[in-house]
């Protein structure tokens, strides 16, 4: 007993001196005049460049586009090793049911569910969201449906084969993408240098390829984290 | 503003001191969250600066927030679900072995 009270002064004493040398170094962050060059050239020069209005969406599918694959392979890789390491018929943990209010409601609800993930994935240029929000409104979706209806109809309605075979198009789509970039840009996953028509700034077909990389990206993520969170609760 | 930056810290500390003390398997995982969370809040709010407008540059804009940390914020964002993810099967992995989840209780760990 005596033992771990010790452990928690020290662990209070150090987390304080750690916080204390956090405190100073932000306060010295938030009074460093420096000068944002690259944020700046984005604030400036990012429509001209990219056709995309939403400077966030201009930075993660066309200036560090490659940062963006590999965050995607982040998501794949978890999925991977989650749905490898959960065994199939243990870890149940939905027994609960739900009164027809929760149903009804649930059913109400997600067509609406679906118009806005779509909505977020197919305006990611022109208003905030973009892929990964939209993909995770989607994954939403479906921990929605697992646990009002079930695990069964779940599964039954969207079969994890063809969930992970949706990922794997989205995977395929973006790695096209950049494929495309490198035949006629000169660098993987090159947009405005491939010299793709850019189209007005502000319209819902601008931005080169980036509305096609929102879909590919949005694809993914919503089946990839689908396919964790069955894996996570998946009974037999 | 001003209490921006002693929150963030706040929340950091608040994350490791879960970490360092508790002894429950879910416990140290919201701890991490915690930490993680935080640094998306300070990711947003290095962006931020009084009078800022969003980056969508939909009108004519006088100050528009950074949207570098942002774009960061995302990746971080996505990196967070998925290692809690994986965390809570090798969670749910050792609970199946070891029908415990104290981490002092679980000894064979080694090798």
């Amino acid at each position: 007993m005596k033992n771990i009270s010790f452990n928690k002064l020290f662990s209070f004493s150090l987390v304080s001196l750690l916080g204390v040398l956090l405190l100073i170094s932000f306060y010295d962050i938030s009074n460093l005049e420096v000068t944002l060059s690259l944020s700046e050239h984005y604030i400036n020069y990012g429509v001209e460049e990219t056709g995309a209005i939403n400077l966030v969406t201009a930075i993660l599918f066309d200036y560090r586009a490659f940062d963006t694959i590999g965050e995607a392979t982040v998501i794949f890789t978890a999925a991977s090793i989650v749905a490898l390491i959960l065994p199939q018929h243990e870890a149940s943990m939905l027994k609960t049911e739900f009164t027809p209010i929760v149903h009804q409601s649930i059913a109400f609800i997600l067509p609406f569910f679906w118009v806005i993930s779509i909505f977020l994935i197919a305006y990611g240029h022109l208003s905030p969201g973009g892929g990964f929000s939209g993909g995770v409104i989607i994954s939403a979706m479906s921990i929605l449906i697992i646990f009002t209806y079930g695990f069964h109809y779940m599964t039954r309605r969207f079969n994890v084969t063809r969930l992970s075979l949706i990922e794997d198009f989205g995977a395929l789509l973006f790695l096209s993408i950049g494929v495309f970039g490198l035949i006629y840009g000169g660098s993987f996953l090159a947009n405005s240098q491939a010299g793709v028509y850019l189209g007005n700034p502000g319209e819902l077909l601008s931005g080169g390829l980036m509305p096609l990389s929102n879909l590919a990206v949005g694809a993914k993520v919503g089946t990839g984290l689908s396919i964790i969170f069955i894996s996570l609760t998946r009974e037999d | 503003m001003i209490l921006l930056y002693p929150t963030i810290v706040l929340l950091i500390c608040m994350g490791l001191y879960t970490v360092l003390t508790q002894t429950n398997m879910i416990k140290i995982i919201i701890g991490i969250s915690i930490v993680e969370s935080s640094i998306i809040l300070l990711l947003g709010a290095m962006a931020y600066f009084p009078g800022a407008a969003a980056p969508v540059l939909d009108h004519p804009f006088e100050l528009v927030a950074d949207p570098l940390p942002q774009a960061l914020g995302l990746t971080a964002i996505v990196i967070n679900a998925s290692t809690t993810a994986i965390m809570l099967a090798l969670v749910i992995k050792l609970h199946n072995r070891y029908d415990t989840l104290n981490i002092h209780e679980i000894k064979k760990l080694r090798g």
